[in-house]
């Protein structure tokens, strides 16, 4: 039979990380493509490096900075009594910083492709720039808002070295699908492994149906109306 | 439309430009009466959509003091710069800058500063002919169709000053005519006081009741428009010369007739006034084009 | 369908607000006690059966089975894994948790693995260990010896045959033992220097290879080790576990999957 737990805490960890990203990539999107400090740069491309680093540099480090024998790691363990390593936070924490920049990315080109008069013209009619993003720039960026947050979510329910790095495989709270296919592999179970398989393919599939759907209708939506 | 007591403005600001042709000081100072049409004319580069930026607080000048109506906008002095949203302006875009996800009305309602008083959106639509594009987004209006949203959305947020940046200049001149009239009807009924930007001489003499004109970065002259653009010489050498002209603007003078005409030359347009008997120019309109010969006096 | 959404993100959440979330020990939930287990990967089919006979006996107690190679649980529980139990494919391991304060029980052998060389190529029964040279032999899995006890061990098997230096270009190395097994089991591999207890599962037996047992002089020998962790002190059901391993019928499961008695 097969077991339905990783494949939820994988849903679960995806949902939770592409939420996060969400709050944290609107703000952080905003000053980057509106900001015209020359250190930027630096920070886009410090942002943008889980993009090209292996998992498993990622994973190391997190687990130097998380594990309890840390400064870190003790820190938060003693004083929020929150541990990093192997449980199901330190996950969505390191999912955090995997995923940002497919997150990250979208909602900047999304930013800059906007012409800068549309920010100057809701100025002019006396609108905040909370008003201006809240409803001027997010509504009209809305394409790049669906590809961040589908690219995130199916990256982190393919996200495999830092979880096995950090996660280590407790049934319940850190053996997401991805890792479950992998023991079942090495168990020879290849028909569960087949079906985890197979389930992680159909709902990875239904969800980009879902955003490239809703895409399309918006720019029908865009040009008809 | 405002009871500020004060009815003249002001603005002194200077910046530095980096402009096509290298860096560029801006430096320009003048006042200007509230109710008045004023046209901004000069060459491209001459700084006509900085000054209107400037005052819109879009762009901040190096130095600089910009007054309306007895409001302080920006004091550089004295380290005062009021944002742009707190500026009461209505501002039309070059690229008119219409919200693509909101419909027509839904633009005109996002710029009301009171949604509790949307009488002005109904009266505005009617105004500028927009009602039955109303529920339409922008995307598919034509070019004529969204430089009157963005008129309406500027004018819909009841400003003291507004400002247009060029709104005219992407439209054929059909479309053109008939938009310098809504411009200039929507100014006298709505007690404008507004400035326009323009590079095309027909039109500041249509519309303006002043002219500012901007040449490098400095104000060259200001006033009424024939007389700011007949001050300038225009050079001709002897010998029999045909010039073609269009016919700006028309006056009576008792049984003369003062007439203005602007000769295109390259990127060196010029006005020349001319006295005709009425009997001469009695079929003469203005738009029309003309030729004027000079002939060298051969005594 | 506003009001669904803030459900769904609700439930999604909810792991990261519940204060245990989901911890090992001490759910609050009825009488229930989960037992967080790892094991090196060679136990895989026995541990397996030895939950589920528990299991049956307790029903209360939820063993949560986590499988690897000896040398990657050590460097987790190193770095504040919650495992209550550590088995262990050798005793060096435990030793060195012991020796840095990490453990909170004696250690105790719960068996001796054996290791065999499994292959489809050729009979091992005949060949032994020189069908290793045989030229149709392009891949030989053996566990990262890095890590991996039983990788350690083949390896010193491979010198004590003389046939490192002969194969050392067609071994391939195995994140652990189990994932050893399979890549035989699958074909990746030709041959495989594995653990018994993992040769006789079933797996094993319906892919339609042999083994061999190894000759225990041609290595250290392979007792393994496991102990109570300081995350499963007091954890009633990790006691319960570990009173269940000397039980006659954890030694038959144990016997039937080839781990010998001390």
């Amino acid at each position: 039979m097969i077991d339905w737990q990783p494949i939820w805490l994988s849903m679960q960890l995806a949902g939770i990380t592409t939420l996060i990203l969400v709050v944290i990539a609107i703000p952080v999107g905003y000053w980057l493509a509106h900001s015209r400090r020359r250190w930027k740069t630096a920070v886009e491309a410090l942002l943008s490096l889980p993009m090209v680093l292996p998992p498993t540099v990622l994973g190391f480090y997190l687990l130097l900075a998380f594990s309890p024998t840390g400064g870190f790691g003790r820190f938060i363990d003693q004083y929020l009594g929150l541990r990093l390593v192997f449980t199901f936070p330190g996950l969505v924490v390191a999912s955090l910083i995997y995923s940002l920049p497919f997150m990250l990315n979208p909602v900047i080109a999304g930013f800059t492709s906007l012409s800068p008069d549309l920010r100057a013209a809701s100025r002019t009619l006396g609108k905040s720039d909370i008003t201006t993003l809240l409803r001027i720039l997010l509504p009209n960026i809305r394409p790049s808002l669906v590809t961040g947050v589908v690219l995130s979510f199916a990256h982190t329910i393919g996200e495999f070295g830092v979880v096995m790095m950090i996660g280590g495989s407790i049934p319940g709270q850190t053996r997401v699908a991805s890792v479950a296919i992998y023991d079942e592999v090495q168990s020879i179970h290849y028909s569960l492994a087949n079906r985890y398989a197979l389930t992680l393919l159909l709902i990875s599939f239904v969800i980009l149906l879902i955003a490239y759907g809703t895409n399309h209708h918006f720019n029908q939506r865009k040009t008809l109306l | 439309m405002s009871l500020n007591p004060t009815a003249t403005s002001r603005i002194r600001a200077t910046k530095l430009l980096h402009t096509a042709h290298g860096p560029r000081e801006l430096d320009i100072s003048f006042q200007w009466d509230r109710g008045r049409l004023l046209a901004v004319y000069g060459p491209s580069g001459a700084g006509k959509t900085t000054l209107l930026r400037m005052l819109a607080g879009l762009t901040e000048p190096d130095s600089g003091y910009i007054e309306v109506e007895g409001e302080v906008w920006l004091d550089s002095s004295r380290r005062i710069n009021l944002p742009t949203r707190r500026r009461s302006i209505g501002f039309v875009f070059q690229d008119f800058a219409l919200f693509p996800n909101l419909t027509v009305r839904q633009q005109l309602e996002y710029a009301l500063p009171d949604p509790r008083k949307p009488a002005i959106i109904k009266e505005l639509l009617a105004f500028m002919e927009l009602e039955a594009l109303q529920h339409h987004r922008p995307g598919l209006l034509s070019g004529g169709q969204q430089q009157r949203v963005a008129l309406a959305r500027a004018i819909a947020r009841g400003p003291r000053l507004l400002l247009l940046d060029e709104p005219l200049s992407a439209l054929d001149d059909d479309m053109r005519h008939r938009l310098q009239e809504y411009i200039q009807t929507a100014h006298r009924h709505y007690g404008l006081t507004t400035m326009l930007v323009s590079h095309h001489l027909p039109e500041v003499f249509r519309l303006a009741d002043e002219a500012i004109f901007l040449e490098k970065g400095r104000i060259v002259g200001q006033g009424d428009p024939a007389a700011v653009f007949a001050e300038r010489p225009l050079s001709y050498r002897p010998g029999s010369v045909d010039m073609t002209g269009e016919i700006l603007n028309i006056t009576a003078d008792g049984e003369q007739l003062a007439v203005t005409i602007l000769v295109r030359g390259a990127g060196n347009d010029r006005t020349i006034e001319l006295e005709a008997a009425g009997s001469v120019a009695a079929g003469w309109r203005v738009g029309q084009t003309i030729t004027i010969t000079i002939t060298p006096k051969i005594s | 369908m506003r009001t669904a959404i803030g459900q769904l993100f609700l439930t999604m959440l909810f792991p990261l607000l519940s204060p245990t979330g989901g911890q090992s020990s001490g759910l609050p939930a009825g009488q229930r006690t989960t037992v967080t287990v790892a094991a090196a990967a060679d136990l895989k089919f026995a541990m397996d059966s030895l939950a589920a006979d528990f299991g049956k006996k307790n029903p209360g107690i939820d063993i949560k089975l986590i499988y690897g190679s000896s040398g990657n649980f050590f460097q987790q529980i190193g770095n504040g894994a919650p495992f209550d139990l550590f088995f262990s494919a050798d005793m060096d391991y435990p030793r060195q948790l012991q020796a840095r304060g990490l453990t909170a029980s004696v250690i105790r052998i719960y068996g001796t693995g054996q290791l065999v060389l499994w292959s489809r190529s050729f009979d091992p029964d005949i060949r032994k260990m020189d069908g290793l040279l045989d030229a149709s032999v392009k891949k030989i899995a053996i566990a990262n010896p890095a890590h991996a006890p039983y990788g350690r061990r083949a390896e010193e098997a491979l010198r004590y045959f003389k046939l490192y230096d002969r194969v050392r270009d067609k071994l391939v190395l195995g994140e652990n033992i189990a994932q050893t097994a399979q890549y035989a089991q699958s074909g990746a591999a030709d041959v495989a220097i594995i653990a018994l207890s993992l040769a006789v599962s079933p797996a094993m037996q319906r892919s339609g290879g042999k083994y061999w047992l190894i000759p225990p002089a041609s290595h250290q020998t392979i007792e393994q080790g496991f102990v109570l962790l300081p995350h499963g002190k007091g954890n009633n059901g990790a006691d319960r576990f570990m009173q269940y391993l000397s039980t006659p019928e954890a030694g038959a499961i144990l016997k039937s999957f080839g781990f010998g008695r001390t």
